[in-house]
């Protein structure tokens, strides 16, 4: 059914949803009018191609194509050189709908949430003013390590994929404050997304993680973490395997923990190198070090004063804990509540 | 007790006359407020200025303070926004779907005795205009925007008004006093 849709003068907003539409026609509307449209919605109709006479739109900026059945956008699209928003939700687009030079438009907010892409498309990690991408319920597999070239990018939207792994390039969009990862098959988070310093909101639940990265700690200004519907640690992990230290390491111990000074006039060079690349035990109760035997070690935190979560750090040894407490959860607590201020996350939506 | 007639609220404002009338009384029947409160048939023109949606988490926006006996308000849900599980101290809870859908999950009060996981009830998802109902007596629930292409907005009656309301988590035996109401 075509429409002649009567635009209404000065008004930029054209609204023409739920009309069963599949063909747009606007040969009717003068070149002016046409310069005049600034926001088209098309929404909830039968389009399964798309209606090219919206590229002739030369000033427009949002277009809302959600709810129709198309499969390609066409190479036409870049004409419109001031759209800033597209969205296209619950369409059959996949990675190859689009055009090559997609990516050389300024667009700034794309969302095509609920549509079939199992990749996500390299023209669009060309797009270099983008703030805003939902891709929120396709079938993506993975995240390009390409994906910090949006490095204005603000909001970062891909719940409800089939995500199993975050490559760490992600923590180099600084200007992220929003990120979902909701309803994937997230396993582990690198601990460089500690370096999203504008994060303010992060959404995890419904994934496979078991513990956190104990570098999570450092997003100050998180606000919003989700991490419900995770195969969370519950509880203290008591066995922990440890593969016991050579002699060399023994020594190298007992020569740190006791500040033996040494010289190079003392020891062989690679003695000294070996002795220098001692690391201190987490656990600030405990003055060990060690060198390369150490136990992978489930500790609990306080993130906002009441919930703890599982991270992941390394001891000296399985008896590295408080000697103030037999309960190693207690320990825990009292350990940490004081190095993680109460009001650094506000909500935590757990279990 | 007396019922008040069964009238289709036509609009929002029939709907809050209406609940001013029936909660002048200091005893209500559950099942007469939610058939009410499901018969109006959302119109969002009617509501959309008290729909400030936040991209972070879902909002609280105060419709109508009631008569001090109970208050409206509409939450704004985005795409995968959720609640914590909940219970609604002591008051009556009516909600209902405006837009969008909603998925309620329902879960047993912990007892001292359980260390383990919250234990689910149930769970269902809301349609749009469909009206639920729960109590302390009936448990806690959760309630989710399962969408990630759609956002939903739901209408919540309670009564006794709605100040806080306190948070479970597996581990349940933190509680912690929810936010306040934000008002338009």
């Amino acid at each position: 059914m075509e429409l002649f849709p009567r635009i209404t003068k000065g008004n930029p907003v054209l609204v023409l949803s739920r009309l069963q539409l599949c063909d747009l026609n606007l040969d009717h509307v003068g070149e002016e009018q046409k310069r005049q449209i600034q926001q088209l919605y098309l929404t909830y109709n039968s389009f399964s191609l798309f209606p090219t006479s919206i590229c002739l739109l030369s000033n427009l900026e949002h277009l809302d194509l959600s709810n129709n059945y198309l499969t390609a956008m066409p190479e036409d699209i870049t004409r419109l050189a001031n759209l800033k928003t597209l969205v296209a939700k619950n369409n059959h687009f996949d990675e190859t709908s689009f055009p090559k030079h997609f990516g050389t438009m300024h667009i700034e907010s794309l969302n095509l949430s609920g549509n079939r892409f199992r990749e996500i498309p390299r023209q669009f990690l060309k797009l270099s003013r983008l703030l805003s991408l939902s891709l929120g319920g396709n079938r993506l597999k993975s995240i390009p390590a390409e994906i910090e070239n949006l490095n204005r990018l603000e909001m970062l939207y891909l719940g409800g994929n089939m995500i199993s792994s975050i490559p760490p390039e992600l923590a180099n969009l600084r200007c992220l404050r929003y990120l979902v990862l909701c309803d994937n098959c997230v396993q582990s988070i690198p601990p460089q997304l500690s370096r999203l310093h504008s994060l303010l909101s992060l959404s995890l639940h419904n994934n496979l993680l078991t513990f956190l990265p104990r570098e999570i700690l450092s997003l100050v200004h998180l606000q919003e973490l989700s991490l419900r519907g995770n195969p969370l640690v519950v509880r203290f992990i008591k066995d922990m395997t440890y593969d016991p230290p050579s002699l060399l390491e023994l020594a190298g111990r007992t020569i740190k923990s006791r500040n033996l000074p040494y010289l190079p006039s003392d020891l062989p060079a690679n003695l000294c190198h070996y002795l220098d690349m001692a690391s201190k035990c987490p656990n600030p109760k405990c003055a060990g070090v060690y060198f390369d035997s150490c136990v992978r070690h489930i500790k609990f935190v306080d993130f906002c004063g009441k919930f703890r979560l599982p991270l992941m750090h390394y001891l000296c040894s399985p008896e590295c804990s408080s000697p103030c407490s037999s309960n190693p959860q207690s320990d825990t607590e009292s350990e940490e509540e004081s190095s993680v201020p109460a009001d650094r996350l506000q909500r935590v939506l757990l279990g | 007790m007396e019922q008040t007639e069964v009238v289709k609220p036509e609009t929002l404002d029939d709907l809050i006359k209406v609940l001013h009338k029936i909660f002048e009384s200091d005893t209500i029947n559950i099942e007469e407020v939610q058939n009410i409160v499901e018969a109006y048939e959302s119109k969002p023109q009617e509501w959309m200025k008290f729909a400030k949606f936040d991209q972070y988490r879902y909002t609280r926006n105060l419709v109508d303070e009631g008569n001090g006996k109970f208050n409206l308000m509409i939450l704004c849900w985005g795409e995968g926004h959720g609640s914590s599980i909940h219970d609604h101290t002591d008051s009556h809870c009516f909600m209902k779907l405006l837009q969008g859908q909603l998925k309620e999950t329902l879960f047993e009060w912990p007892d001292r005795k359980s260390h383990g996981d919250m234990v689910q009830k149930s769970q269902r998802i809301l349609l749009e205009n469909q009206c639920a109902y729960i109590n302390d007596s009936i448990g806690l629930h959760r309630v989710e925007n399962v969408s990630h292409t759609e956002c939903a907005a739901s209408l919540h009656l309670y009564s006794p008004p709605f100040q806080y309301c306190q948070t479970f988590d597996h581990r349940h035996f933190y509680l912690r006093c929810n936010g306040r109401c934000f008002t338009v």
